[in-house]
């Protein structure tokens, strides 16, 4: 099997799921990765309405790029924490796929996705359908093994410009060859969304503590208009930029945009508030 | 048309733009660079705020109307059967926006904010009748 359904799968159970309406799932971060930022958090909730999708059309399409209207970040979470994830889905055809959704660990929310949309694309595009129905099966029955998940390495990010308090402009230099490439997706490679926002918001925290210019660290509480309008492919270099679009005492708010060869590729909002741990 | 300051404002979040921009009859590709995923989300911040039920991927299904798809298009190029139609669909675009030849995949290029007001309206006097 490789690294298909291990390198960049982040659902391991299928614990409830009501045919195209709702699902619960579980995955649990290894305690040999250094960290799993939020965006793999949000990335796990996708994968599981991605699941809840794919299964209400019988495998024949799947969302893949995304947008979401709002993502609240309300903790971190730590290498063995245990996610217990849940999708309500609004809305399901051949076209794409409207969810919200949200993870948990202990009981305590740490991630929620508001208004989410995927645009369906068909399976065998990217994937084997036969293949995922049979992950699948496994999934809504005894799991598949967990821990096999590795950790991602952040892109090198090289920044290029930069007004301090004002913006800052990176390039973040995608991999030619990475083991999650082989999960997302095996036909047709495509660098992951999250891993893209997980850049920028790293880029974004940066400024937002120069906006704030006090020693209280600033934190990504909340992402909005997150839309990705066409896929990063593996090697390709993507100038990503951080704009400060307003400020006030309750928290900085910040413009991202992500652009291959001038083209936007990835457009999003983030508002940053201090830090409470 | 009522619905249209709602319909302006639900397209400027989408769009990311000022509702100023929003004119009634501006292109949404050419005017205010929508792209296919901008035409999804509006299509679902409508519904959400408008509580109605717009069919996704029908817009130009719809513009056939009762015309059968071979007579509205020949590969890929909209019949002058096809134009009739799709002029009496989309009344509210003025004549010169219609180029011929035009590609079916063009027809998106047309839609203005005036088109989703009167899917709108349409999928609320759907709604009412349904009920």
């Amino acid at each position: 099997m490789g690294d298909h359904f291990s390198a960049f799968t982040f659902v391991e159970r299928i614990t409830h799921l009501s045919a195209g309406a709702s699902a619960r799932g579980i995955f649990t971060i290894p305690t040999r990765v250094r960290d799993f930022p939020s965006c793999l958090v949000a990335e796990a909730v996708g994968q599981l309405a991605a699941w809840v999708a794919m299964s209400r059309i019988d495998f024949r399409g799947r969302p893949v790029a995304a947008l979401a209207t709002e993502t609240r970040f309300h903790r971190d979470v730590r290498p063995g924490d245990v996610l217990e994830l849940g999708v309500e889905i609004d809305d399901c055809d051949e076209h794409a796929v409207a969810y919200s959704g949200w993870a948990r660990v202990g009981g305590s929310t740490v991630i929620e996705l508001i208004h989410c949309l995927g645009p369906m694309l068909p399976v065998g595009d990217f994937d084997s359908p036969d293949a995922m129905r049979e992950h699948f099966v496994v999934l809504c029955g005894p799991g598949s093994a967990g821990g096999r998940f590795e950790g991602i390495e952040p892109s090198p990010m090289a920044i290029t410009a930069h007004v301090a308090g004002e913006s800052v402009r990176a390039d973040l230099q995608v991999p030619r060859h990475a083991r999650f490439f082989a999960d997302h997706f095996p036909r047709n490679p495509v660098f992951p969304a999250t891993l893209l926002l997980d850049s920028q918001i790293r880029l974004a925290t940066t400024l937002a503590n120069e906006v704030i210019g006090r020693t209280a660290a600033q934190v990504p509480a909340r992402m909005t208009h997150v839309k990705m309008r066409s896929f990063i492919a593996p090697g390709q270099l993507v100038e990503i930029q951080a704009s400060r679009a307003a400020h006030d005492a309750q928290s900085t708010r910040i413009a991202l945009n992500a652009s291959v060869e001038g083209k936007t590729v990835a457009t999003a909002r983030v508002e940053f508030a201090e830090g409470t741990t | 048309m009522a619905v249209y300051p709602k319909v302006a404002e639900t397209m400027a979040d989408a769009l990311g733009c000022d509702v100023a921009d929003v004119k009634l009859d501006v292109s949404l590709i050419e005017g205010l660079d929508a792209e296919s995923i901008d035409f999804l989300d509006m299509v679902f911040r409508l519904e959400r705020a408008f509580k109605i039920k717009i069919p996704r991927g029908k817009i130009v299904e719809n513009a056939r109307g009762d015309l059968p798809e071979s007579e509205f298009e020949q590969k890929g190029i909209v019949t002058e059967k096809g134009m009739a139609q799709l002029r009496a669909y989309l009344s509210e675009i003025p004549a010169e926006r219609f180029k011929t030849p035009m590609k079916v995949a063009e027809i998106p290029r047309l839609f203005t904010p005036e088109t989703f007001c009167k899917l709108v309206v349409r999928a609320q006097h759907e709604a009412r009748a349904a009920a």
